[in-house]
């Protein structure tokens, strides 16, 4: 049986490659846009799960890296000589990780709730300032309109090629989740996971906690920001709406519903609720729902539900079905999230 | 050579060495410099940038002094606080134009007076905000103690729910509604040569009657000093013999309704729409931050100062001619500062 486990990823791999090929003809663009969203949302929900579930940081400011990275693609690309995607790409990590340390640097000395506020507050003057119609800021920004109708290269241009975009989205996944899984698993993600169990005792036994906080900040900012370039180069666009609150609750509702704490929860999360918005969406069940009862309320209070009833989301149910690491993960989730330590920490 | 090391400049060594009015001063101090560099008249100054400072500082302190206690006493940080708020000011608006009889979709009750109206939506909203945080507290906030990290998520998730609310109910929708005023508090009063609106003075007289009564009640009051041991030691209360839980609820609800009040009353000032809930809490948390989590008179304080910082860097904007988007992002700056220097705010526990 244990073979068959090994080769569970490249059986899922294959699968997401063919899937492409797999729809009628005539919805086969549709699908490939919606996998697109559902690849590039995983990017971002992972990233914040690096933060919540691996750290233990309630950052409620991911919508400013996401934000960061868009804009910073649509700016080098709406030039009268677009920046070729190599610099492109550059710029964006560079950004992510600039963003990720100065926020860390600036926030991460305090504790839980006040790193929350930072972020949030910054996410929002970050709003106003992209939504604002100044004549001095909206030459770069766009204001309320954003950044519209980019030059994106032919080859992996998503209205032309979408198979290469949607082949450029998967990659991108597929090699930032090993990236992740890579860090997460190397000594430096054992000791975040030290932190998010008792940041104290790590301290104690000698390590620079938060220098490791910043680090894992700096990681997230960099995915996120890597998510929101992803998700420019497809919209063709960049608004000022990737700033809002919204965007940082998608990305909490992502990582609750596929399971804090897991690397492919949020993955499996980002498919839940991409689907689910469409499938609520569609005209045989919006027939059935009430007209006042919208998409974002429903979403609004199955997170309320979750975080209530079902905190450890879709990887906690599937750990309890399968019995065996049930155990170790529910304690850790519980463990990482004990009163104790937190009413220490606000002290 | 001496064995004892020289006291070195980090930060946390400065951190220390600041006093818990070091924040006023350098407040008080930047006041002055934006004086120096935009001058205004002594008129200007009255009714163009103090008087509009306290009205708003009247409105933060409502907000954040529910938030402040609520803190302090229970260790729950309520991100939905600024929703409370808007809806506050939902229910006090929908009671101006529902129940107005000129309005063609009026509610079959109707009263002729906009006076009557505008008193009857204050109280409304005070106690539909009251009414909603209680229920928060009970079905929410009460089972998550054993995990507060969801408290918070889930507080984050409600202003989500409350935002998608108000804009799934069709009389209220996703647009800016402009105030609408009560016929006695619609005038301007004549102050140094200049109109000065009567509305804003009702505001000033609203929040400093209340922040001086819940100030009083704190003080003096047997609740009060319960409630002030709770912020100190919860536990300890408890082993006396009181029942903290129920504190906990009332105070919740009361913190709700006050935050209510202020969108009630500010309804008729700054109009209403569905963002206002998130831009009043940011500046809330601006205000706990500068006065302390958990300090009721760091509320207090913290919102004069943010008040009347939002006004002299307005002022100074207008002058300069700098963007105006530049004065919204300042404040946060403000805060950014304060945390950095003296986590603990003017009066809050320091770390």
């Amino acid at each position: 049986m244990i073979w068959l486990r090994r080769l569970l990823p490249v059986a899922i791999v294959a699968v997401l490659a063919s899937l492409p090929f797999a729809f009628a003809e005539s919805t086969t663009r549709f699908w490939q846009g919606v996998l697109i969203q559902i690849f590039v949302l995983a990017i971002y929900a992972l990233s914040y799960d690096i933060l919540l579930g691996f750290t233990g940081i309630v950052s409620f400011g991911q919508a400013l890296f996401l934000g960061a990275g868009g804009y910073t693609t649509a700016i080098l690309l709406h030039r009268e000589q677009p920046a070729s995607l190599l610099v492109v790409l550059l710029a964006v990590i560079g950004v992510g990780l600039l963003l990720g340390a100065g926020v860390g640097l600036l926030s991460l000395r305090l504790s839980g709730v006040y790193f929350s506020m930072i972020t949030l507050a910054l996410a929002e003057i970050a709003f106003i300032l992209f939504r604002t119609d100044d004549a001095r800021l909206k030459p770069y920004t766009g204001g309320e309109i954003g950044i519209q109708g980019l030059d994106v290269p032919a080859l992996i241009d998503p209205t032309q090629n979408r198979l290469h975009f949607y082949f450029l989205a998967l990659a991108s996944m597929i090699a930032l989740y090993s990236f992740a899984r890579r860090v997460i698993n190397s000594p430096t993600g054992r000791v975040w996971l030290a932190v998010r169990e008792n940041e104290t005792r790590a301290a104690v036994l000698g390590y620079n906690t938060l220098r490791l906080k910043v680090a894992a900040t700096m990681l997230s900012s960099t995915l996120a920001a890597l998510a929101g370039m992803l998700l420019v180069l497809y919209e063709k666009s960049a608004t000022y709406e990737m700033f809002s609150v919204s965007m940082t609750i998608q990305a909490l509702l992502m990582t609750i519903i596929g399971g804090i704490g897991t690397l492919v929860g949020p993955l499996l999360g980002a498919a839940t609720l991409r689907l689910l918005d469409q499938w609520l969406k569609s005209a045989s069940v919006s027939a059935f729902l009430p007209t006042w009862l919208r998409a974002d309320l429903l979403f609004g209070l199955i997170y309320v539900a979750l975080v209530l009833f079902f905190p450890a989301g879709i990887m906690g149910a599937i750990n309890r079905l399968r019995g065996r690491r049930q155990q170790r993960s529910v304690q850790q989730v519980a463990q990482a999230l004990k009163p104790q330590e937190a009413l220490e920490e606000s002290r | 050579m001496s064995v004892i090391s020289r006291p070195s400049t980090s930060w946390r060594s400065l951190r220390s060495q600041l006093s818990r009015w070091s924040i006023f001063v350098a407040l008080s101090a930047i006041f002055g410099i934006i004086l120096v560099v935009a001058p205004a008249s002594w008129p200007k100054l009255v009714t163009g940038i103090v008087l509009p400072g306290l009205t708003l500082a009247a409105v933060f302190f409502l907000l954040a002094a529910g938030l402040s206690l609520i803190f302090g006493l229970m260790d729950v940080l309520n991100f939905a606080h600024g929703s409370l708020f808007m809806l506050g000011a939902y229910l006090a608006w929908s009671c101006n134009v529902w129940l107005d009889p000129r309005y063609p979709g009026h509610w079959p009750v109707t009263i002729a007076s906009s006076n009557l109206r505008f008193a009857l939506g204050l109280i409304i909203g005070m106690l539909g905000g009251a009414l909603i945080g209680a229920l928060i507290e009970v079905c929410f906030i009460r089972p998550l103690y054993s995990r507060p990290i969801y408290q918070v998520l889930l507080t984050l998730g409600l202003v989500f729910v409350f935002d998608a609310l108000v804009r799934t109910i069709p009389a209220w929708g996703s647009l800016s509604r402009p105030p609408i005023k009560p016929s006695a508090l619609s005038g301007s009063l004549e102050l140094l040569g200049r109109r000065f609106p009567t509305y804003s003075l009702f505001l000033i007289g609203l929040g400093f009657g209340l922040a001086l009564l819940i100030g009083a009640v704190l003080q003096r009051a047997r609740v009060g000093m319960i409630i002030r041991a709770g912020v100190q030691d919860s536990a300890m209360v408890e082993a006396l013999g009181i029942n903290v839980r129920r504190v906990f609820t009332s105070v919740f609800a009361a913190g709700s309704g006050l935050a209510a009040l202020g969108g009630a009353a500010a309804a008729s000032f700054i109009g209403v729409y569905p963002e206002m809930g998130l831009e009043y809490q940011l500046f809330a948390f601006i205000v706990v931050v500068i006065g302390g989590l958990g300090s009721y008179g760091g509320a207090a304080l913290g919102a004069l100062l943010i008040g009347l910082a939002r006004t002299f860097s307005d002022h100074l904007v207008l002058e300069t001619s700098l963007p105006t988007a530049i004065a919204s992002a300042s404040t946060v700056l403000v805060m950014a500062l304060v945390l950095v220097l003296r986590p603990g705010g003017m009066f809050g526990k320091q770390e």
